[in-house]
């Protein structure tokens, strides 16, 4: 009985130093010392992977597509004919915006699927953690998206269709249609956040109770499909919330 | 570890049963849906993804708060 209660407690230790943020440098900037935790320098391997690959992939466009050049236009393409038939005329400044956080959002929740494994008493010296799992990374897309909800509807819309809509459909919704500006980028922030945490740390516990055949074949659901389908709802809520501003 | 904190958290997780439930009943709703009319398969799909979105948040909530009560 007590050897169980001393296992479980060296497995939430082991879980707690997992959800750890590890600081890799400090940079000193005019007295203040500002901490570069792994979330960041995760950040930078997906803009990088981001930035080099829309560098290599367009170059030498053709006509005709072929090759890699399918692909990508198969990307742009989906993801622009989404927001048109979504948000309408008004698609193309939103398309920038929503479209990037898509594919970082896309490559970032798969990276704990490319992290080495601990097995065989082999110690990995990195582990890909995906940046998404710090609450403050979704908390930032979050909030600049409900920005550019307010921001355009006041835009498009006009001061006063703006303050009118907080009274539609009947006047008693007012409550409600404020509270919706603080709940809607909280939940967007939280189910991210939460779910790709959740992901992680089922992944932590399998990789520490069973590391031999296992997590590479979770991975697949918890990494790549759970992934992908956050990265489709953040985009997709998130094009609603400006549709429905702007409309 | 205080073992209230424990059970504390096992009671924050039971919010997916109700997630659960959610999302299955809108899953069943929706393939009903398509088998009746094919043709708006797109929209409703995009009104379901929509629907389970909303529906796993409080399943989401309540993980958050267990994490929060777990190891803070």
């Amino acid at each position: 009985m007590t050897e169980n209660v001393e296992h479980a407690l060296t497995l939430g230790e082991r879980i707690k130093e997992a959800l750890a943020f590890k600081t890799v440098f400090t940079v000193h900037v005019a007295g203040l010392s500002i901490p570069v935790t792994e979330t960041v320098i995760t950040t930078w391997i997906v803009m990088a992977v981001l930035i080099i690959a829309s560098l290599l992939l367009t170059r030498r466009l053709t006509e005709v597509p072929k090759g890699a050049q399918v692909l990508v236009e198969g990307i742009v393409g989906g993801l622009n004919d989404f927001f048109k038939n979504q948000i309408g005329h008004n698609w193309r400044i939103f398309a920038p915006w929503i479209g990037t956080v898509a594919l970082y959002l896309g490559i970032a929740n798969l990276l704990g699927f490319f992290s080495p494994l601990p097995v065989f008493g082999f110690e990995p010296p990195f582990a890909l953690k995906p940046p998404t799992r710090d609450i403050n990374v979704t908390a930032a897309l979050s909030i600049l998206t409900i920005l550019i909800v307010i921001v355009s509807g006041i835009a498009i819309k006009g001061v006063r269709a703006w303050l009118k809509s907080f009274v539609k459909p009947a006047p008693f919704m007012l409550p409600f249609n404020i509270l919706e500006y603080f709940i809607r980028p909280l939940s967007l922030c939280l189910r991210l956040y939460g779910n790709i945490l959740g992901a992680f740390i089922v992944m932590e516990l399998l990789a520490m109770v069973a590391p031999l055949f296992l997590p590479p074949i979770a991975s697949l659901y918890f990494d790549f499909f759970d992934g992908l389908i956050q990265a489709v709802v953040f985009t997709f809520l998130s094009t609603l919330y400006i549709a429905e501003a702007v409309e | 570890m205080n073992p209230m904190i424990a059970i504390g958290a096992a009671m924050a997780v039971l919010t997916g049963v109700g997630a659960g439930i959610g999302i299955g009943l809108a899953t069943g709703k929706a393939v009903d849906a398509i088998a009746r009319q094919p043709e708006a398969s797109g929209k409703i799909q995009s009104v379901f993804l929509l629907g389970i979105a909303l529906a796993e948040a409080t399943a989401i909530y309540g993980f958050v708060i267990a994490m929060m009560a777990l190891f803070s």
